[in-house]
């Protein structure tokens, strides 16, 4: 049964060389597109929208560090975030005061400052796992936050601190004052930053970070201290998210204590993990979406911030793997021809899926509109029809909707489950002949 | 010479309960030895209080003539001792490869580097591969640990504390649960992996003691009732009268 | 002299509030290992309901039925939501209680407003009890220092005396043995979680008023009781009163020192620029720091807390 040595080696190697040939083609794809996007999307929003999915995929990626890869959930991410571009945009202003450095190099800076208070945050933390290490995050937060008000000479109280990032010295001729400019130093660290924590993964202390995750006890019994490797990624996390920090001063020039905040760290967790957690590409997909979505709708309704949490638990309660998750479990039965099978079935529960989605959505607007007109605002049109929620019946539509939607899901999903399951095995059984 | 293994007059109680008492015993280099004992004699709990699992409550624990007594448990490690555990312990999510991998990073000088490669160092792989093949899990190479049916389990459980080439190693009943057929391969195995190594191991299974041991402790009672090289174990009244009991006529 | 006895009253009735909080909490966290994000959040409904309630019944009928509803909504977020994510282990429960805190925190303002509610205190209560030095004491702060009391005792006595608090003391150092012994753990669950969530509501009824009932009130709160939970030692009771306790007193006290750091330390001859960032800043300032300020050096110290059972 099993192969000689000898072979077993060889196919090993080529099995790398194929790996690191698919690794080579990734990043070269993944710089492609970087290059064209900003000539498709090269509108004033567009490249906004760009800029911002750069820092997300850096901030996130430096989030699953810690939570996908070692299993520490930290509620106070958006701290290195913040305080990394407070470093960069300190240093942003001495060039402006004639510092001789280029603009296009601060987010260095970011990192450091991001790993410098890692330090400190990750002595204390790192030496409890699970919830408890989670919560002391959470009080690291609040407290860096306090300090943050506390002295508004360093951090600029409410106003914040603000630099300009055309005002260093030109860089090939650019001073990348404009946001088509910015746009290649974002997409340049983003690429060099997410290549880094990719190699990260395939470092000794990224797999010890994986063993701490699954079985921190029996790591303490391999020679190895949890507690120090759990400290170390800290620290790797702080400084990638300096990064993205560093990069958030210098696509906005202004910094305050909202990006060091609770919000920014609630908004990281709801990427990576609407993302996928389980996967490296998977916070990438997480920040690209969540950004998205949130540009194009956070202007379209005010309900956004309750769909984003419905969306999360809903993802938590259904799809823990998130959006890179849903993908692993198809990829083998699409790759087996099996998807149209499924595709069928899927799609019987696509009416009931909406339904209920239209439900959910009425009865959301509804309450932000009645909220408007209470405020002596416009109820306005949804669906292109004039709403007035003060009128009770109009409640009732979509709460009807709601009802019968979610009773149809219910009754629906467990055949559609089965048809995944039934695939999944039946793919799994054509590869293992 | 200094003995692998000395454990000085060891005491460990949980609450009011005292479980073990004055436990010395002594285990010199390069031998087999076994530890018997009805079940709840404590023999896992001496085996945490070597390695640092728990904390004694008198006495001290020396590994190759240095005290190692209050050390952490991977302090113990690096000086040289590996152990199993009763209750299967393994990284789920990961896969056999890795597993073992991650068993063997400390003594193939990985450090916690995060500037090399993991596959860069080449000779853990092969000794990975070797042990991989040796636990004839070589075909079970890339399925997670929690996917392996539970003699795998078992076979990897030991694989993790033979990999790293420690000079003294310490498995706790690695033999549970596996069929005779399983037993006995995996007494080939741990004969073969054990020379010049210093081998302690909990084992229920009187055959495999017997096979095995170049010594035997009998645990019983909170105390060591007898010690020594499995003839005069044997033939010690004590441990039929308190011990072997019914098992008394393999030992004749 | 009397102000001082004041700013330790107040200093003590808000020590006790947060115990409220905190016990229930404690329970939870003790006996399932699943800190729940969204306690505040109760304690936030707690607030909104028996605001409900009073404006069409009044005070009283709140202070029963606020905290009943919450335990209701507590024993469905269990059976429903938290039972569900338990297979995907611990930190799929902590996030899902994240989720439900967030979309708690959207709705409370949908349905009650932006702005703080006019909770009100009952008038029954709205007399000053004792004059000292000219400063009135409110009456209704003793009523809420014996309702945190009672609850004390109560606790205390229901865990020590009955067996169902046998079984959740025995839950809480060793829930696979107390599963295994035959007892209803997931039952169990349900209702320890239930009456966590109920006693956080009752919290918010008797804090709602003496304080303010507003939106922020359990993003404010919430993050002070996990310190408090935290600091005290997961699962460990006594341990959450000495912790909120002393969060309570050190924190009031200090939003009433507004000396500057750097004349203070000048004092104990501790050179700092009085006229730097840091030396400026006064202790009143640093008052919101003070809760994770002590966290932090508690844990710098005992990294379990104060009377941690639980490892995780
Ligand atoms: N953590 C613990 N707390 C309390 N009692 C324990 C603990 N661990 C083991 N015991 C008790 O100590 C005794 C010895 O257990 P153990 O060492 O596992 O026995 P053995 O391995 O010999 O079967 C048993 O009675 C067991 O119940
Ligand atoms: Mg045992």
């Amino acid at each position: 049964m099993s192969q000689p040595a000898t072979t077993l080696a060889a196919t090993k190697s080529r099995h790398a060389r194929q790996g690191g040939l698919k690794i080579a083609l990734v990043f070269g794809l993944a710089i492609v597109v970087a290059l064209i996007a900003p000539h498709l999307f090269a509108s004033g929003f567009g490249l906004s929208l760009l800029n911002r999915m750069a820092i997300a995929i850096v901030f996130a990626l430096s989030f699953n560090m810690l939570l996908g890869q070692g299993g520490m959930l930290d509620f106070g991410h958006a701290v290195f975030f913040g305080l990394g571009g407070f470093a960069t945009m300190h240093l942003l202003k001495w060039v402006d005061g004639g510092l001789p450095l280029p603009v296009a190099l601060l987010p260095l800076a970011g990192a450091l400052g991001g790993a410098f208070v890692a330090v400190p945050a990750g002595w204390i933390s790192t030496r409890r796992e699970g919830t408890a290490f989670a919560m002391i995050t959470l009080g690291i937060a609040e407290l860096a936050v306090a300090l943050v008000v506390m002295i508004p000479q360093w951090f600029g109280g409410e106003e914040g601190v603000s630099g300009d990032r055309s005002g260093g010295m030109p860089l090939f001729g650019f001073d990348f004052g404009a946001a088509s400019q910015i746009y290649y130093v974002l997409a340049f660290w983003a690429l060099i930053a997410a290549a880094l924590m990719w190699g990260v993964t395939r470092t000794p202390l990224g797999r010890l970070a994986n063993a701490v995750r699954d079985n921190p006890l029996r790591v303490d019994f391999l020679g190895y201290d949890p507690a120090r490797i759990r400290f170390l990624t800290f620290i790797l996390s702080g400084f990638f998210a300096g990064i993205a920090g560093g990069m958030q001063a210098l696509n906005d020039e202004i910094l305050t204590v909202s990006n060091i905040g609770s919000q920014a760290s609630g908004a990281v967790l709801l990427m990576t993990y609407i993302g996928g957690v389980g996967t490296f590409s998977g916070p990438i997909i997480g920040a690209v979406l969540i950004t998205l979505l949130q540009m194009a709708l956070g202007t379209l309704t005010d309900a956004w911030q309750l769909y984003s949490g419905l969306i999360f638990v809903a993802m938590v309660l259904w799809a823990p793997g998130g959006i890179s998750g849903i993908i692993r479990s198809h990829a083998p039965i699409l790759r087996g021809g099996l998807g149209g099978r499924l595709l069928a079935a899927y799609l019987a529960l696509l009416p009931a899926a909406l339904v209920t989605l239209a439900g959910i959505i009425g009865l959301a607007e509804l309450a932000y509109r009645l909220q408007a007109v209470r405020g002596g605002g416009k109820p306005g049109h949804l669906f292109g029809l004039a709403v007035s929620p003060t009128t009770p019946w109009q409640w009732l539509i979509p709460l009807a909707l709601f009802l019968f939607g979610a009773a149809l899901l219910s009754r629906l999903a467990p055949g559609a489950r089965a048809a995944w399951q039934e695939a999944a095995a039946f793919a799994a059984g054509r590869r293992g002949r | 010479m200094t003995s692998a293994l000395s454990l000085r007059g060891l005491y460990k109680s949980f609450g009011p309960t005292s479980i073990l008492r004055d436990i010395s015993l002594d285990i010199a280099a390069g031998t087999r030895h076994t530890i018997i004992g009805p079940n709840g004699a404590g023999k896992s709990t001496l085996f945490h209080l070597i390695t640092g699992r728990l904390r004694l409550d008198r006495g001290e624990v020396w590994l190759a003539g240095e005290n190692i007594t209050g050390l952490s448990p991977h302090a113990i490690f690096r000086r040289g001792l590996a152990r199993s555990f009763q209750v299967t312990s393994l990284f789920p999510r990961l896969s056999v490869f890795e597993n073992l991998r991650i068993a063997g990073m400390r003594n193939a000088g990985c450090g916690h580097a995060f500037w090399r490669r993991l596959d860069g160092f080449a000779e853990l792989a092969e000794q990975v591969e070797e042990m991989l093949t040796l636990l004839e899990l070589g075909p079970r190479r890339d399925v997670a640990a929690d996917a392996l049916a539970y003699a795998e389990q078992r076979a990897l459980e030991i694989g993790l504390a033979l990999v790293g080439g420690a000079h003294t190693i310490l498995l706790d009943e690695p033999t549970a649960g596996m069929s005779r057929a399983e037993t006995e391969r995996t007494v080939t195995l741990l004969r073969r992996l054990s020379a010049g190594r210093t081998l302690v191991m909990i084992e229920h299974d009187l055959s495999v003691v017997f096979d095995l041991a170049d010594t035997i402790t009998v645990l019983a009672d909170g105390g060591v009732i007898a010690s020594g090289p499995p003839a005069s174990v044997r033939g010690d009244a004590r441990v039929r009268a308190a011990y072997l009991g019914a098992a008394a006529e393999v030992l004749t | 002299m009397q102000e001082a006895l004041f700013v330790l009253l107040n200093g003590l009735v808000y020590g006790l509030l947060l115990f409220m909080l905190s016990s229930g909490l404690t329970l939870i966290v003790g006996m399932m290992g699943v800190l729940n994000f969204a306690h505040a959040s109760f304690y936030m409904l707690g607030a909104y309901f028996a605001y409900t309630i009073s404006v069409g019944l009044g005070f009283w009928p709140a202070l029963i039925a606020a905290p009943l509803l919450v335990g209701v909504l507590g024993v469905a977020v269990e059976r429903y939501g938290l039972r569900a994510v338990h297979r995907h282990g611990k930190l799929a429960e902590l996030l899902f209680t994240v989720g439900l805190a967030f979309i708690i925190g959207e709705i409370v303002p949908l349905i009650w407003g932006r702005s703080a509610v006019p909770y009100r205190v009952p008038a029954l209560l709205d007399f000053p009890a004792f004059t000292l030095g000219g400063i009135q004491y409110q009456a209704y702060r003793l009523f809420m220092m014996a309702v945190s009391v009672a609850i004390f005792a109560g606790l205390y006595a229901a865990l020590a005396r009955t067996r169902l608090g046998l079984v959740i003391r025995a839950a809480l150092t060793h829930p696979d043995m107390v599963a295994m012994l035959g007892h209803d753990v997931p039952r169990v669950f349900t209702l320890v979680f239930g009456a966590g969530c109920a006693l956080a509501g009752l919290a918010g009824v008797i804090g709602g008023n003496a304080f303010t009932t507003t939106p922020g009130m359990a993003e404010a709160l919430g993050a002070i009781v996990f310190a408090v939970v935290i600091m005290g030692g997961l699962g460990s009771i006594p341990g959450a009163l000495i912790a909120s306790l002393a969060i309570g007193l050190i924190q009031t006290v200090s939003i009433t020192l507004d000396m500057p750091l750097g004349a203070m330390l000048g004092h104990i001859g501790l050179p700092l620029d009085p006229h730097g960032a840091l030396g400026q800043i006064t202790i009143a300032h640093a008052a919101p720091a003070v809760p994770y300020l002590m966290l932090v050096l508690v844990l710098a110290l005992h990294p379990r807390g104060l009377m941690g059972a639980r490892a995780d």
